[in-house]
C-alpha cells in the first residue's frame, strides 16, 4: 500500500506540471479552448468525458477549414473539390485502421457511432446467421446500446439472451461466462469497459474461450479505446466497435471494425446510395465491404474531425494518456475513499479512470447539483445501464470519467465540492 | 404577462413573495434557498401511502410524487421528493400555485416559471419546473372531469 500511495503522491506532483515521458497535462489543456471557461463563476472542471469528451483545436480548426475551403459532397463528381475531399475522408479510414492495428482499411466501416455499429452487427451478421434457439453472451454491466439491439432480435428471432454476471468488484465471472458458451451460444456482444465501472474486462481470454467454440465476439470499445492502446489483431476479436466523440473527435462518427471474412458475408444494412455497384428495377448490385455498409451522404466534416481527432492522441501517445489517467485514478480513488460518506462503485483491479460513486444519505441528483455550482461537471443517473443499476441495488449513481486533460487539482475541487454537499444536505 | 389578468392577483400571492425572494438573491443564496425549502419541506406531513407509482410524476432524474385536492373549485397541491433540492422546487411550485381553479392553472405558462428565476442555477431545472407545471394542470383537468361526472352520476340517481 504504502508503494502505492507514493506512486499517487510522486504523480500528483507531476500531473498537474509535467509528467515524464512528455506528458504536459498543462499544454494538453491549452489545446482544448471550452478549459478556460468558467460555470457559474467557477473553472469549469470536467468530469464527464466518458459521456462525450472535449475537442481539441486541431478538431475543430479541420472542421472549420473543410466547411470554409473544401467542402463537397464525397465519392460523387469529377471535380477537383469532390475528388480532393473524397481522398481526405477516404484517408480518415486509413487513420482508424492503423489507430485499431486493422489488417486493411477496408474492415473499417463508418458508421453514426456505437449504438448504429451494434444495430448494424445484430440487423446484418445476426438476422443471417442466427436463428431461433441460438444463444447471445452479454455481461451485467453493458450500456443499453449493447443490450437492446440483441433484445429486438432475440423478439424477431427467438433468440437467447444470456448474461454473464459479475462480482461485487465488478469483476467478469470468468467461470460463469464460460459456462454459458455451450453449444447453442452463437455470440458473444461484450463491452470493453465498463462505461460506469470503469472496469476493463480479460479480452484475450473472453475472446480465446470463445474462439474455442467457434463462436466470434463483439467488443463495444466506447470506452476501452479512449483509455488506451487497442489492437484488434492481437485481441483476435471479430468485431470491435467505437464512436468518435468519446476520442475527442465530433458526434455523429462511429467505426466497425470486423474481421474480413465476416463483412464479405454479412449483407447490406441500410439501402440507398453509395453503397451500390449497379441498380436496375430488376436487380441491383451492392458494394464490397466496407462501402456495402455505407448508404447515403456520410457525415464528412466531422469524419474529417475524426481524423484530427485521432492525429492528436497518437502524436502524444495512448500510452502516455493511460498512465496519465492510471496516475489520476489512483489519486481519485484515494481521496475518495478517505471521505467518510462516499461509496464508490467498481472497485476491479483493472480499470479506466472512471469513478462512479454515491454520497451515503445524499440523492445523487442533490450531489450533482453541489459538484455543478462549483463548476464540476460529472454525470448522474443511470448511465444507460438500467439493469446494472439493479444489480448494484441504487437507482442511479454520480460518475466521474476523467481524460487526458484532467488534474489531480481538479480531483481537489471535486472533493471539496462533495465536502461542502455533506454540509449543505445532512 | 398577459395570463395575470385571468387570475385574481390576491390569488397569486405566495407565488409573488417567491419571486420578490428569490430576485432578491445572488446565485449562490438561491442555491441555498432552495436547499432551505427542501429541508423545511419535510416538516409539512407528506402523506406515506401517497409516496406511490400512483401519484409519482414520470421523466424526472428524482422520484416526484404530486397529490392534490379538489375544494370548493379550487386546485390543491402538495409535492415529494426524495431528493432535497427536488423537493424544494416541488415546493415552491405547489405553493405558488395551489388554490387556482383549473382555468386558472391552464393560464399560467412558461412565463410564470421563468419569473421564479431559478433557470439561471441549470436549464434543467426550469424544463422539470415546467414538466411539474403541466402535470399540475393535468391534475385539475382531470379532477374537474372527475368531478363531473360524480355531479351527474348524483343528479341520475
Amino acid at each position: 500500500m504504502d508503494g502505492i500511495m507514493n506512486d499517487i503522491s510522486q504523480t500528483s506532483n507531476l500531473a498537474g506540471h509535467n509528467v515524464e515521458g512528455g506528458f504536459d497535462v498543462e499544454r494538453i489543456r491549452r489545446d482544448f479552448p471550452i478549459l478556460s471557461r468558467q460555470v457559474h463563476g467557477k473553472p469549469l472542471v470536467y468530469f464527464d468525458s466518458g459521456a462525450s469528451a472535449q475537442k481539441p483545436r486541431a478538431v475543430i480548426d479541420a472542421m472549420t477549414e473543410v466547411l470554409q475551403d473544401q467542402y463537397t459532397n464525397v465519392h460523387r463528381g469529377a471535380h477537383y473539390l469532390s475528388q480532393t475531399l473524397t481522398d481526405r475522408y477516404e484517408g480518415v479510414r486509413g487513420k482508424i485502421a492503423r489507430f485499431i492495428n486493422a489488417p486493411s482499411e477496408d474492415q473499417v466501416v463508418i458508421t453514426r457511432n456505437t449504438t448504429e455499429a451494434i444495430n448494424l452487427v445484430a440487423a446484418t451478421y445476426g438476422r443471417s446467421f442466427l436463428g431461433a434457439g441460438d444463444g447471445i453472451v452479454i455481461s451485467a454491466m453493458e450500456h443499453h446500446a449493447n443490450i437492446v439491439p440483441w433484445q429486438l432480435l432475440r423478439d424477431e428471432k427467438g433468440i437467447d439472451l444470456k448474461v454473464a454476471p459479475i462480482d461485487d468488484r465488478g469483476v467478469l465471472e470468468m467461470e460463469a461466462y464460460e459456462a454459458l458458451l455451450d453449444g447453442n451460444t452463437k455470440l458473444v456482444a461484450m463491452t470493453h469497459c465498463s462505461n460506469v465501472l470503469g472496469t476493463h474486462v480479460p479480452a484475450k481470454e473472453i475472446i480465446r474461450l470463445a474462439h474455442e467454440r467457434g463462436i466470434p465476439v463483439l467488443l463495444d470499445g466506447s470506452q476501452s479505446v479512449v483509455h488506451g492502446v487497442i489492437d484488434v489483431q492481437d485481441l483476435d476479436v471479430d468485431f470491435f466497435v467505437f464512436t468518435g466523440h468519446k476520442l475527442y473527435g465530433p458526434n455523429a462518427v462511429g467505426v466497425l471494425y470486423g474481421k474480413a471474412e465476416l463483412l464479405a458475408k454479412m449483407p447490406p444494412y441500410q439501402g440507398g446510395g453509395d453503397m451500390i455497384e449497379t441498380v436496375t428495377y430488376e436487380k441491383t448490385t451492392y458494394k464490397d465491404p466496407p462501402h456495402r455498409f455505407e448508404s447515403g451522404t456520410p457525415a464528412i466534416v466531422e469524419v474529417i474531425g475524426m481524423g484530427a481527432a485521432i492525429d492528436y492522441v497518437t502524436a502524444i501517445g495512448m500510452d502516455k494518456i493511460a498512465a496519465h489517467e492510471r496516475a489520476l485514478l489512483a489519486y481519485a480513488t484515494e481521496r475518495l475513499t478517505a471521505q467518510p460518506d462516499i461509496r464508490l462503485f467498481g472497485t476491479a483491479p483493472e480499470k479506466a479512470a472512471i469513478l462512479s460513486f454515491i454520497q451515503e444519505g445524499i440523492h445523487p441528483f442533490d450531489t450533482a447539483a453541489a459538484l455543478d455550482r462549483a463548476g464540476v461537471a460529472v454525470r448522474v443517473g443511470q448511465h444507460c445501464a438500467e439493469p446494472l443499476m439493479d444489480r448494484l441495488g441504487v437507482d442511479g449513481t454520480l460518475r466521474a470519467s476523467l481524460a487526458m486533460y484532467n488534474t489531480t487539482a481538479e480531483i481537489d475541487v471535486m472533493i471539496e465540492a462533495l465536502e461542502r454537499a455533506r454540509k449543505l444536505f445532512t | 404577462m398577459n395570463a395575470d389578468s385571468k387570475i385574481a392577483p390576491e390569488k397569486l400571492l405566495q407565488y409573488d413573495e417567491y419571486v420578490e425572494a428569490l430576485d432578491f438573491l445572488d446565485e449562490d443564496s438561491r442555491f441555498e434557498y432552495i436547499i432551505d425549502i427542501g429541508k423545511r419541506a419535510d416538516k409539512v406531513p407528506f402523506p406515506a401511502d401517497c409516496m406511490n407509482e400512483a401519484h409519482m410524476m414520470h421523466g424526472c432524474m428524482s422520484k416526484v410524487w404530486i397529490v392534490h385536492e379538489l375544494d370548493g373549485g379550487a386546485h390543491f397541491f402538495k409535492g415529494q421528493s426524495d431528493a432535497i433540492i427536488v423537493k424544494g422546487l416541488v415546493s415552491i411550485m405547489t405553493g405558488a400555485f395551489s388554490g387556482l381553479t383549473s382555468e386558472e392553472l391552464a393560464a399560467l405558462s412558461l412565463d410564470h416559471v421563468r419569473g421564479l428565476n431559478l433557470g439561471a442555477l441549470t436549464m434543467q431545472r426550469q424544463v422539470g419546473m415546467m414538466a411539474m407545471l403541466k402535470h399540475m394542470q393535468k391534475l385539475s383537468r382531470r379532477a374537474d372531469i372527475a368531478a363531473e361526472v360524480a355531479e351527474v352520476t348524483a343528479a341520475a340517481d
